[in-house]
């Protein structure tokens, strides 16, 4: 029997695919994309990046013992994702975004799909549904991360990391927090649980897809 | 089994990634591929040939020839989905990576023994034919380049081999030397030097691959029992086994596992240059790979002039 890492690659390939196919998507990992829209997405993604403590602090509150070793995986992800909307608050700064006005943009519909849903799953569907959280951003940002922030770089001419820090280090650091995920998701056992990871991978590329559209 | 169910049964299934086209008096089956937005072999892709391979298997008799050709202007196939890779070797997942090299494996093997199963397959490339799609060729029957179309095994260009056949195949085409310098050197072939070194069998001008098609078809219509059996005494004399195939799969996804960040980050590249073409820009994966093998070359030149320097300084600590 496929490990459910494996397995959920192969159920979710076409959700990915359908994320990584959106014509928006094919452009700016090709192109890069104009200042004005990378202001957008950086405000959306700010919401995003400042929900995902709390969406997961929500999941482990309500895992059972059964799941304990999901519970300690959430634990030090949560330390090491600690502050990160901050990041993204440097990179809009350094693209002409001050810090107020980052706190006081609200966010749109998809982003407040997209945390809600997550928030919703955790309380209602299966706590183990953030697991599926995790893996789409951390599968958006190891994978396509690297090639948007140099297509991003080179279309605003940016120097270094700056105004790409979030992204381009997330890129790298999320090559390792893939390897640690496969091995939580791997321990995920029940049909709930496993199910409720795959509806999470499908709505979570589903709304990030709609986010980066309507920039 | 009443031949008309068979092909009601072959053509009714719905397809995302490819077109199927009957033609009855010659009981050909030809199927188009067109994967969005980057024409590779993605998973979808290879079930859906899959299932295709398993309904001509399974209607024996009703399909005489088997054509592949690609719907993607240009293209014919980038190879593996290196979206895929990267999030496979990012997760250090060698199971999914054995697989997807077997769902690979698992198609040219089909294609080894499609004579057993009396299907003539032809392939024709009317453009960018890279890594795994190069691969999926090799074991056709009969190869048709267009004359503008190009060819090659990139991967050793980011420190990865071709894994799904490349070796086998290009063994018993073209022989060990070939083998050796395409696989090795990771360099990009024109129709004409594959030609010339018996990768591919025949080379027409752009625009004329469809007539080769049929000029084939008809060539073996009448002798196809024959030819068959021919093809099939051929695959005897320079068998290729599947447990070696596989075994070199393993090696492959041990090797991928090895790739580095900057490993990795070329192979994005490459993914950002197909992404790129697909959103129509002239240039994409195939000048990209040539930048490539053009920094490799300068990267070699300059560890040529650190080598002679190294000699130098020790010929001065000599003396």
């Amino acid at each position: 029997m496929l490990p459910f890492f494996a397995e959920l690659v192969s159920a979710t390939d076409e959700d990915r695919r359908a994320f990584e196919n959106h014509p928006v998507v094919v452009a700016a990992v090709g192109d890069g994309m104009s200042a004005e829209r990378y202001r957008k997405l950086l405000l959306e993604l700010y919401h995003v990046v400042w929900h995902f403590n709390p969406v997961c602090a929500a999941a482990s509150s309500r895992l059972g013992d059964e799941f304990t070793a999901v519970r300690m995986f959430l634990y030090e992800h949560m330390q090491e994702e600690a502050g990160h909307e901050s990041w993204v608050m440097n990179d809009l700064e350094a693209v002409g975004v001050t810090p107020q006005a980052t706190r006081e943009h609200a966010p749109s519909a998809h982003t407040l799909a997209l945390n809600g849903y997550n928030y919703w799953a955790a309380d209602r569907r299966h706590p183990c549904s953030v697991l599926g959280m995790l893996y789409t951003l951390e599968v958006i940002a190891s994978v396509y991360g690297g090639p948007f922030a140099s297509a991003i770089r080179e279309s605003l001419l940016l120097e270094g990391d700056r105004g790409v820090s979030f992204i381009d280090s997330h890129a790298s650091l999320d090559a390792q927090h893939m390897a640690e995920l496969r091995q939580i998701l791997n321990q995920v056992h029940g049909d709930a649980a496993r199910a409720a990871v795959l509806e999470s991978v499908r709505l979570n590329f589903h709304h990030f897809t709609r986010i980066i559209e309507a920039v | 089994m009443n031949p008309l169910t068979g092909v009601a049964g072959l053509l009714g299934r719905p397809y995302k990634s490819i077109r199927l086209e009957w033609s009855s008096d010659l009981r050909l089956l030809r199927v188009r591929t067109a994967v969005k937005p980057i024409q590779c072999y993605s998973l979808a892709l290879m079930s859906e040939l899959q299932r295709v391979l398993s309904d001509v298997t399974d209607n024996p008799g009703l399909v005489r020839h088997f054509v592949l050709t690609s719907d993607v202007p240009k293209v014919f196939n980038f190879g593996g989905d290196l979206a895929l890779f990267v999030l496979l070797v990012r997760a250090r997942d060698i199971d999914s990576l054995r697989l997807y090299g077997q769902r690979c494996v698992d198609l040219v093997w089909w294609m080894e023994n499609a004579a057993n199963l009396g299907v003539h397959t032809t392939v024709l490339s009317q453009g960018d034919t890279l890594g795994g799609g190069l691969e999926s060729v090799l074991p056709f029957h009969k190869i048709i380049f267009e004359r503008s179309a190009q060819a090659g095994f990139p991967e050793v260009l980011f420190n990865l081999f071709p894994g799904m056949g490349a070796w086998e195949f290009t063994l018993r085409r073209a022989g060990f030397a070939v083998a050796n310098e395409m696989i090795l050197s990771g360099r990009l072939y024109g129709a004409e030097e594959l030609h010339y070194r018996r990768v591919i069998d025949v080379v027409v001008d752009d625009g004329q691959g469809e007539l080769a098609i049929e000029q084939v078809v008809r060539d073996v219509e009448p002798r196809h029992r024959g030819v068959m059996a021919a093809l099939r005494a051929q695959r005897l004399a320079a068998p290729v086994r599947y447990e070696t195939l596989m075994a070199i799969v393993d090696q492959w996804a041990e090797a991928a596992l090895t790739l580095t960040d900057r490993d990795l980050r070329l192979m994005e590249r490459l993914a950002r240059a197909q992404a790129r073409k697909a959103g129509g820009a002239d240039e994409g994966a195939v000048e990209e790979i040539k930048r490539m093998e053009l920094e490799n070359a300068w990267g070699e030149r300059r560890t040529g002039f650190d080598r002679r320097d190294r000699v130098l300084d020790d010929r001065r600590t000599r003396t």
